[in-house]
């Protein structure tokens, strides 16, 4: 069955105040177009969620999208802070649930697994953990081990209503092949109640079918298939293009003050049309093309 | 002549975090100074060590410089490229990650480590990366190496937020909460230091070349145990600062 879908469909079946995974990790494979149509629809009161924290969710954040965020932390690496999460933590206008990468991880995998809680042998001693004992009591629990007594954390599963996450092909079904490390992204999909698949390249079934090792996201949990280039921009996807550092510079030094982000949203965000449309603003076809990877290098 | 070597304070460390693993052992590491330890250590003594990042990525082997772990260009040549659960799952969680190298925005006199944030949690407070993978390395790996510069606001006797826990207030605190391992060394730019046996507090185990048991003391905003019989840091050899500069890192790219 095909799921394929526009970018504005697929995110008009998320729901305000709904619990969303996201693909990226700090400046690679983050769902920054989806990202952009969510602000422009208009939606409210998102739950994001992620191990680290990337650049989408501070897109969401920093375009009103987002009540609460639960992450393990995160960055946009050596480019800068994740400035609009951060505001929002300092300024307590987000609720941040922060765990470390693990915690995050194990909490997807027993969402993927369907199991009740999941014993970790990290946190334990943190800060992290107080912090989450006085803002989120209700994921955190204590258990005796039933074969050797000993005392075990344990954390609640997470399931997200909607996964999204970026690859670098897909069939319309679905199926979708992550190139690289998959860091969270497999556990998020198999967690999520539902799972949008945005690709860069649409392959046919035939071409899944001839190499089905490398499907890590299966189609018959896929609900929405959305092929567009350049998705990820400014963020890199490994095998399809670089980052674009000039933006994600500019992102940084607009996103230092609730002023300069909201001109950078008026121009990027409020200011296109649709996707499209933004990559003609961010350069067109000709600049894009200079990110193109080396397929030896993977960038 | 190795006693007119020149090296640089970066070249030390690097060498000193070189010296502290074994052949065979599994390595966690971020970014920079303990990518090119690791590299040296795997070129020298070590030649079967495993180098891991958090993310998914096993012996890589890059040839420019990222911006971070989710860079590609630190992913190039490596033997595994899978995910959270695999790395930090079935290697760290399962036991299997000897050491693990960890910095921060200061760490304390035992050794727990803040990337959270600087302030007043409960009132005005500045807040930076967090966790990622740091607070999973410091729980679960065997022992860690803290790097870190040896400026006085980096170098507490508590930190403000403890994101990663060494030893937490000492003594058997650590075991009490649960946690294997802890931090085995801390490496500056001044000195080298370890943990007592018994309290866990920070002692000094030598000073660098060219620096004073002073300005060691000075730059620190806690009194760390001064053993009465302070060696002198090890200089790299020739061969040390040769390879670093000529085969690891000839663009400066980790020194940066």
């Amino acid at each position: 069955m095909t799921k394929l879908s526009t970018l504005a469909e697929a995110v008009a079946s998320i729901s305000d105040g709904a619990h969303v995974a996201l693909s990226g990790f700090a400046i690679t494979r983050c769902t920054m177009a989806f990202a952009a149509e969510v602000i422009r629809q208009g939606i409210k009161g998102l739950t994001v969620s992620q191990c680290v924290g990337a650049m989408d969710a501070d897109l969401l954040a920093g375009g009103g999208a987002v009540e609460r965020i639960i992450y393990g932390g995160g960055s946009l690496d050596r480019f800068g802070r994740l400035n609009c999460v951060n505001r929002g933590i300092e300024g307590r206008t987000l609720i941040a649930e922060e765990y470390s990468s693990l915690s995050m991880a194990f909490r997807y995998m027993a969402g993927a697994l369907g199991l009740p809680f999941i014993p970790i042998r990290s946190l334990r001693g943190s800060d992290i953990l107080k912090r989450l004992q006085e803002i989120a009591p209700s994921e955190i629990a204590y258990v005796d081990d039933p074969f050797t007594g000993d005392d075990w954390l344990v954390l609640k599963p997470l399931v997200p209503d909607v996964a999204v996450v970026q690859v670098q092909a897909a069939d319309e079904e679905g199926n979708a092949w992550i190139l690289g490390p998959r860091w969270d992204n497999e556990e998020q999909v198999k967690a999520s109640s539902q799972a949008i698949v945005i690709t860069e390249r649409l392959v046919s079934v035939e071409t899944i079918r001839r190499e089905p090792e490398r499907t890590t996201i299966p189609g018959f949990r896929v609900s929405h298939v959305v092929h567009l280039p350049f998705a990820a921009h400014p963020t890199s996807v490994y095998q399809a293009y670089d980052y674009d550092a000039d933006h994600i510079r500019r992102y940084v030094a607009a996103s230092k003050t609730p002023e300069g982000f909201q001109e950078y949203l008026d121009k990027y965000v409020y200011g296109v049309q649709d996707h499209w449309a933004y990559l003609d603003l961010v350069g067109g076809t000709k600049y894009l093309t200079g990110l193109a990877a080396d397929p030896v290098l993977g960038y | 002549m190795t006693a007119d070597l020149e090296y640089t304070p970066f070249e030390l460390m690097a060498v000193a975090g070189a010296r502290e693993l074994k052949d065979g052992e599994v390595v966690a590491v971020g970014l920079g100074l303990p990518v090119v330890a690791s590299f040296l250590a795997k070129c020298t003594h070590a030649p079967n060590i495993t180098i891991m990042f958090e993310l998914g990525v096993v012996d890589p082997e890059p040839i420019h410089q990222g911006v971070g772990l989710a860079d590609p260009r630190v992913w190039y040549r490596a033997k595994i490229l899978s995910s959270f659960v695999d790395m930090l799952g079935t290697v760290l969680h399962r036991g299997r990650v000897d050491v693990g190298f960890l910095g921060g925005l200061e760490t304390d006199a035992y050794g727990n480590l803040n990337t959270t944030l600087i302030g007043d949690p409960k009132g005005k407070f500045r807040h930076f990366v967090g966790s990622g993978g740091a607070n999973d390395i410091a729980s679960c790996a065997q022992r860690t190496i803290i790097i870190i510069r040896h400026e006085a606001r980096k170098l507490n006797e508590a930190v403000s937020f403890v994101t990663s826990p060494g030893y937490l207030r000492g003594g058997s605190e650590r075991e009490a909460a649960g946690l294997r391992g802890g931090p085995s060394r801390v490496i500056t730019d001044k000195a080298i230091l370890g943990f007592d046996p018994e309290n866990k507090r920070m002692r000094l185990i030598s000073i660098h070349p060219g620096t004073t048991l002073e300005d060691v003391l000075a730059n620190l905003s806690f009194q760390p145990i001064v053993p009465d019989d302070l060696p002198t840091t090890e200089p790299p050899t020739a061969e040390q600062v040769r390879l670093i500069r000529h085969e690891i890192d000839p663009e400066g790219m980790y020194a940066g």
